[in-house]
């Protein structure tokens, strides 16, 4: 370790008291990853804060001391977000505590390291939940959903995190602190919240966040449609929203994930003959339900689906939902490692799409495994393969490569909730024009001039140009 | 510069691009007028100097993209909600912006200025419709965030950043908007009960698309008592019969057309402010000075003497 790194080290464990600093080789090498495989990043330093306070004192300190420096809430990112390169690690789990919760507001405010389910159950007994869920919701933090703008299931009738964030303190990269909520009836001016929420750590440090609570729903009901073709399901889709109806949740699971989950203790019951299941849940008041779960019957039977089952006790929906959120565990039976693709395409060019990404698999040798957000069109083509195989490795991405750019020639887009991170750097330029990224980077720097927070993430660095004030410096 | 030129009207994005160059090249100010509806409303439109140049939005309008299927539509800023909303109902699809104020405005000035509506509680604000836009920024670039489809993350949010900015980032050239299908039963009601029953309704096991008390001008229209709630659920049709049910509960009821919102939403003026908080006033300084350095772009709005 060199002297400097020395000097900071000393400096933050001042702040944050020696046991939260870790500078060893061996104690640095937990964060490394985060959730996307492939990558091994070491920190220059790890430091932990242990409140709102000291976690702006961190920032302030690194900006004294101008060195970069990356957040960190669970580590579950996929897209290599909190990867830390040579620069510091401000990790925030400890700063897990629920500040309030206020029922009567439905809103509750919590340090970002807080779990995003443990905010569920402490709602529960106020009849309130946090609706954004995604797959990792076990142990992925508010901070870093709000980082990421994460999505989930139930995202397609609650929306995402960005719709569920009312107001955050932040501590911009210089030191200076912020507080910004969400604009009203009455405008509060720029929706500079707007522009946090998905920032990907690359504008400023939450060290408080402020979200909504949404009432939990009187009656939920869990559908299984079973389909010989994937095309049924696809279109099965597009005629259920369509047709006016906004269910909770509208997943996709195909036969490569149904033989994977079947196979595992996630078991969920999923017909192993079918090409594709849709799992659909409607929510909401009782009334009215009965005829919702009808009507989307309808239209999966009228798309070609073999039966279509309905669970509206909890313990037959947990079941059902249980092959879908633990999809990415049982893949793990399949093969070490597992890349969880993430990009979007018109919910119209499901079918189409799904048929070129089999063709893609096909091509390079590879399997894939689809199990995704369906109302969204927001598409998951999971790949287990061995990471030590480096020429199984070369295959998935090119794979992926060629995935990404079906996606984008159907205007479609590289990611819906995984963010950019390190893993999408490369497909922005195919996504934006070189005057659309530089407007990106313009916006970074008025946040963080500097260009200290989480730097290399989401704009490839070539494509900022350096900003100049004066008229004539640019013509 | 001279006193307030005569108005541009450019017909193309190309064509405004070249306006705004010229404009940065001579310090010439421009004022973004869309179509023009709104431009004395509010206090951002007052503090935007008199002598800049006006610039209409009104030759760019029309349907860009809509894939009825996909639910989303992409639309030219010049666009006016009543002409969006004709397009839409071909397909029994509608755009839930309704601003109060009416349907007179353009889809441009609508998001620049992010204005909210009846249906905004249940059915989301400008920020939760715009999936995307493109602008021409005071560099005299073209930039385009977001996207066309209805979920992504993809780079730094500039949509959520122009949406509510007041044109003073960028000209709002293109829109695309998330659209919902028609529900099948779609009610109005005016409910003759206390004005504080309308949190509870808002509240209630059924959320409703709207809850509005009725201002003097348009109970006066409706017929209705001053403070009369206008309530209007909508969904299949047993759901709907029960929320009736429950409004009966409240009060005496008189059902009534859709049409009854137009009214109210034109009898309603539009709030329509942007006060930048004390505290991130800088963070919003440097952000203008980044999109706009030569501050030609409907000056002050943040307060700023030109």
């Amino acid at each position: 370790m060199d002297s400097n790194t020395r000097i900071l080290a000393d400096r933050l464990a001042n702040i944050v008291g020696p046991r939260h600093v870790k500078t060893g080789a061996s104690e640095l090498l937990v964060y490394e990853n985060d959730g996307l495989p492939g990558y091994h990043k070491r920190p220059r330093l790890f430091v932990a804060p242990g409140n709102r306070e000291e976690a702006i004192a961190v920032v302030q300190a690194l900006a004294a001391a101008n060195a970069p420096w990356v957040a960190r809430g669970a580590g579950t990112g996929l897209s290599g977000g909190s990867l830390a390169d040579g620069v510091v690690m401000i990790g925030m789990q400890r700063m897990r505590r629920i500040l309030a919760i206020d029922p009567e507001a439905r809103s509750a405010t919590v340090e970002p390291g807080v779990v995003n389910v443990s905010l569920t159950k402490a709602a529960t007994p106020f009849g309130l939940h946090y609706a954004p869920d995604p797959s990792s919701q076990a142990a992925c933090t508010i901070g870093g959903n709000v980082a990421e703008n994460a999505g989930g299931p139930h995202c397609l009738k609650y929306g995402v995190t960005l719709n569920h964030v009312l107001a955050a303190t932040v501590v911009l990269p210089d030191g200076e602190l912020l507080e910004l909520r969400t604009p009203d009836a009455d405008a509060v001016g720029f929706d500079l919240l707007g522009a946090f929420v998905g920032s990907e750590g690359c504008f400023g440090l939450a060290v408080d966040i402020t979200v909504r609570l949404t009432p939990n729903p009187e009656r939920i009901c869990t559908m299984l449609a079973d389909f010989t073709t994937v095309d049924g399901a696809a279109d099965a889709v597009s005629t259920i929203i369509a047709a006016g109806i906004v269910p909770a949740a509208l997943e996709l699971v195909d036969a490569g994930t149904i033989a994977a989950v079947e196979a595992s203790i996630y078991a969920a019951g999923y017909p192993t003959d079918a090409a594709a299941c849709l799992l659909v849940e409607v929510d909401g008041p009782a009334a009215g339900l009965d005829d919702d779960v009808a009507e989307i019957t309808r239209h999966c039977t009228a798309a070609g689906a073999r039966s279509v089952k309905t669970a509206t006790d909890a313990a037959a929906r947990a079941k059902l939902w249980q092959g879908r959120k633990k999809a990415f565990g049982a893949m793990g039976r399949v093969a070490p490692t597992l890349a969880v693709q993430d990009a979007v395409v018109p919910r119209t060019r499901l079918a189409p799409v799904l048929r070129e990404v089999a063709r893609i698999a096909e091509k390079h040798g590879i399997r894939v495994c689809n199990v995704f957000h369906a109302g969204d069109g927001n598409l998951h083509p999971n790949i287990p393969y061995n990471g030590h195989d480096s020429a199984e490795a070369a295959r998935v991405h090119a794979a992926c490569d060629e995935i990404m750019a079906a996606c984008i020639a159907e205007g479609g887009s590289i990611t819906g909730e995984h963010g950019v991170g390190l893993d999408k750097l490369p497909y922005m330029e195919d996504l934006f024009t070189p005057d659309s990224l530089d407007a990106m980077c313009r916006l970074r720097d008025a946040w963080d001039p500097a260009r200290r927070a989480n730097p290399g993430k989401v704009v490839p660095v070539h494509r900022c140009r350096e900003w100049m004030a004066t008229p004539a410096a640019r013509s | 510069m001279t006193g307030t030129s005569s108005l541009a009207a450019p017909r193309s994005v190309a064509e405004l691009a070249d306006i705004v160059r010229d404009a940065r090249a001579a310090v010439q100010r421009l004022r973004v007028v869309a179509g023009g509806t709104w431009s004395d409303a509010g206090t951002p439109a007052s503090r935007i100097r008199a002598d800049a140049t006006p610039v209409s939005l009104r030759e760019l309008r029309g349907v860009v993209a809509y894939v009825p299927g996909d639910l989303t539509l992409t639309v030219r800023a010049g666009t006016t909600l009543a002409e969006l909303d004709a397009i839409c109902a071909e397909h029994n699809q509608w755009c839930t912006l309704t601003p109060w104020g009416g349907n007179h405005g353009t889809v441009g000035a609508t998001f620049a200025t992010a204005t909210n509506g009846p249906l905004a509680r249940a059915l989301g604000r400008p920020r939760d419709i715009a999936l995307g836009l493109e602008f021409v920024d005071g560099l005299a670039t073209t930039v385009r965030g977001g996207g066309r489809v209805v979920k992504n993350v993809a780079g730094f949010d500039l949509t959520r950043l122009l949406v509510g900015s007041f044109g003073a980032l960028g000209v709002i050239t293109e829109v695309t908007v998330r659209l919902r299908a028609r529900p099948a039963v779609d009610r109005t009601w005016i409910v003759a009960c206390e004005p504080g029953a309308a949190a509870d309704i808002r509240r209630g096991a059924i959320t409703p698309l709207a809850v509005e008390p009725l201002s003097a001008a348009s109970a006066a229209a409706l017929n209705a008592e001053v403070g009369a709630l206008l309530v209007r659920f909508a969904g299949n049709a047993a759901l709907v019969s029960a929320a009736e049910r429950m409004l009966r509960a409240l009060g005496s009821l008189t059902e009534c057309e859709a049409s009854a919102w137009s009214l109210v939403r034109e009898t309603n003026a539009p709030v329509r402010s942007i006060e930048q908080d004390a505290l991130a006033l800088p963070l919003a300084r440097r952000i203008k000075e980044r999109f706009d350095p030569a501050a030609i772009l409907n000056p002050g709005v943040l307060g700023e003497s030109a």
